[in-house]
């Protein structure tokens, strides 16, 4: 005999099913889905046709937990503050210790939490850019919710999309997440100060990503030592 | 509670309300208060989606799928159904949202409660004890 629980997961499974494989209604819905994917697209065109409208340069940073992506963005706005005007708009799941860690070295912050959602979206940068007034501004930073998967799908409207691994997330890390170095310009491989200590095989990390995306520019820095910021600074020709 | 804020509340008490000083404080509270005030610590429900600055008041309620900010104040008592999105908006204490809600620049003031499902409201004061939308008292800005 059937539990409750099992008959009501099955009652579920059958309310999906029969209402939205409708023959009168099938074509809506997927017509409604290829709909919805369209909006991030038009959002994200938007959002950089308002950039450029406003000349400012803007770079979205995607990467897992841990890897630096803050640390990166300490040192970034530390050495570009006198010069440019920034906004950094920082996304986590929750709390805004990486907007305060930003803020310190005088940047322009707005945190947005997302609760349960894995990755920013073209609608949430839209909003904050709606409500500011972007003459204010002549660079800006997002900094994605760490993620090397969800953020693949969400295009921000960004100039530039910067990917940033470390070498202790191990050699295969690249290879694993094909999706999020196709849809980027540059990828970072963070921690190189760890090399000698862990022996991780940074060689397979760089040529996995050029195999990935052949258009990508690959390069090594330490956060926490400072090597090769400014030659970041330089590739992102600011 | 801010200066901006309690004048506003204090001007759609009345019952000719001064729609332009409204907007005056409500510009003044965005521009100058509510970054200071920005506070999502507590509330009870659901993990919504907040872009700051937000006020969260104490016990608030919050749905399921819910995205609040930027430019929001929510006072204390306040209840806000599943599936709403809340931009540049000020809900005063004690009100009750039904779901499926977008409010994008209104106002609603103290103990309004509105229990009804699937409102989009753009620019407006609503006010009032309203089970459907045809009952809902609303003062376009």
């Amino acid at each position: 005999m059937l539990d409750k629980e099992e008959l009501e997961i099955r009652r579920i499974q059958e309310l999906e099913s029969t209402n939205l494989a409708r023959e009168e209604i099938r074509d809506l819905v997927i017509e409604t889905k290829k709909e919805v994917e369209k909006e991030n697209e038009i959002l994200a065109e938007r959002i950089n046709k308002e950039f450029v409208r406003n000349n400012i340069k803007s770079f979205d940073i995607v990467g897992a937990i841990g890897a630096g992506k803050t640390a990166i963005l300490e040192r970034i706005v530390f050495h570009l503050k006198n010069k440019y005007r920034i906004l950094v708009i920082c996304g986590d799941i929750t709390t805004r210790i990486d907007a305060d860690r930003i803020e310190k070295h005088n940047a322009e912050t707005v945190q947005i939490n997302t609760g349960r959602e894995c990755a920013l979206n073209a609608y949430h940068i839209y909003q904050i850019i709606k409500n500011k007034d972007l003459t204010d501004y002549d660079l800006i930073f997002i900094e994605n919710v760490g993620n090397l998967i969800c953020p693949s799908e969400f295009t921000l409207g960004t100039d530039k999309r910067i990917v940033i691994v470390s070498i202790t997330e191990g050699e295969w890390v690249v290879e694993k997440h094909p999706l999020l170095f196709k849809t980027s310009d540059i990828t970072i491989i963070n921690k190189i100060d760890l090399k000698e200590r862990l022996g991780t095989n940074v060689e397979k990390m760089i040529n996995d990503a050029k195999e990935i995306n052949p258009n990508i520019i690959v390069l090594t820095t330490s956060a926490k030592t400072g090597k090769n910021i400014d030659k970041l600074i330089e590739i992102l020709d600011l | 509670m801010k200066e901006s804020l309690e004048k506003i509340e204090k001007l759609i008490a009345e019952d000719d309300i001064d729609i332009k000083k409204v907007k005056e404080n409500q510009i003044n509270f965005i521009k100058n208060e509510l970054k200071d005030l920005h506070c999502v610590d507590n509330f009870i429900g659901d993990f919504p989606t907040f872009i700051e600055p937000v006020h969260l008041g104490t016990n608030v309620t919050i749905g399921d799928d819910v995205l609040i900010g930027p430019n929001v104040y929510i006072g204390n008592n306040c209840k806000i159904g599943d599936y709403g999105e809340l931009v540049n908006t000020f809900l005063f204490d004690n009100v009750i949202i039904g779901e499926n809600f977008k409010l994008e620049n209104c106002i609603v003031a103290k103990d309004s409660k509105l229990t009804f499902n699937n409102l989009k409201e753009f620019n407006c004061i609503l006010m009032g004890q309203a089970d459907s939308k045809k009952n809902l008292k609303k003062i376009n800005f």
